[in-house]
């Protein structure tokens, strides 16, 4: 299943606007998409589900996809919500 | 999918229109209906059932109503009841918070969701934490 790691950028971390364009942004992709962060997971195509994550500057989150179309999902939303997040590189990216 | 908010305050009611519209997109419609018809604090009923109309003759999508306080179902049961039947089925009251309601059914609004989608979100609202994993002094 792939994975991409995500450290958060914007100071107030995974505030509303970014989880909504996170949600945004799944939802558009048939794939199962989980986002954790430390303990808690969250589904990727919930608003509720993702602010509870409380997510915050700095954290690294990691952001799993399942299905057909995993591989373009996560591509998408890295894209997307780089005004927010930045993908972590080497020895932390995807297997 | 279209939301109507309900406040008893114009200001809240505008205010929360335009929290929603930035978090959701410009692609969901979001309507304010708050305070009384001189401006003072209170709902209206005519206000209610003129947007309620404005909407419902624009598109052939749902609409989903929140409100600020109880007090405001009775305006929006007033608004109900001018309604033809036909209008009436295409909209739905939420029982839930305003503003978490309003950002959460918007969000769903935005990504396709159907009125019971978008009903659903809301819902979800009422055990929404506000300080998830923060305070324990409650």
């Amino acid at each position: 299943m792939p994975e991409i790691r995500l450290t958060v950028i914007d100071e107030s971390g995974l505030h509303a606007r970014p989880a909504a364009r996170f949600v945004q942004a799944a939802s558009r992709f048939a794939s199962r998409i989980v986002i954790r962060n430390g303990e808690r997971e969250a589904d990727a195509k919930s608003l509720i589900s993702l602010l509870t994550l409380a997510v915050r500057l700095s954290n690294v989150i990691t952001v799993t996809a399942e299905g057909s179309d995993a591989d373009a999902a996560l591509a998408s939303l890295a894209a997307e919500l780089s005004p927010y997040v930045s993908p972590m590189t080497g020895n932390n990216t995807a297997s | 999918m279209s939301l109507v908010l309900v406040s008893h305050s114009k200001s809240l009611a505008e205010g929360l229109r335009d929290m929603v519209v930035q978090v959701a997109g410009e692609g969901v419609r979001v309507a304010a209906a708050g305070g009384t018809a001189d401006g003072r604090l209170g709902t209206n009923a005519e206000a209610i059932v003129d947007t309620l109309r404005d909407i419902l003759a624009g598109s052939g999508d749902g609409v989903l109503v929140l409100l600020d306080l109880g007090s405001a179902w009775l305006s929006v049961e007033m608004a109900l009841e001018e309604l033809s039947e036909t209008e009436r089925a295409r909209v739905r009251v939420s029982e839930a918070p305003l503003v978490e309601g309003a950002v959460l059914a918007a969000v769903q609004a935005s990504v396709g969701g159907t009125l019971s989608e978008v009903a659903a979100a809301a819902a979800g609202a009422a055990s929404m934490s506000k300080a998830p994993g923060g305070s324990s002094n409650a």
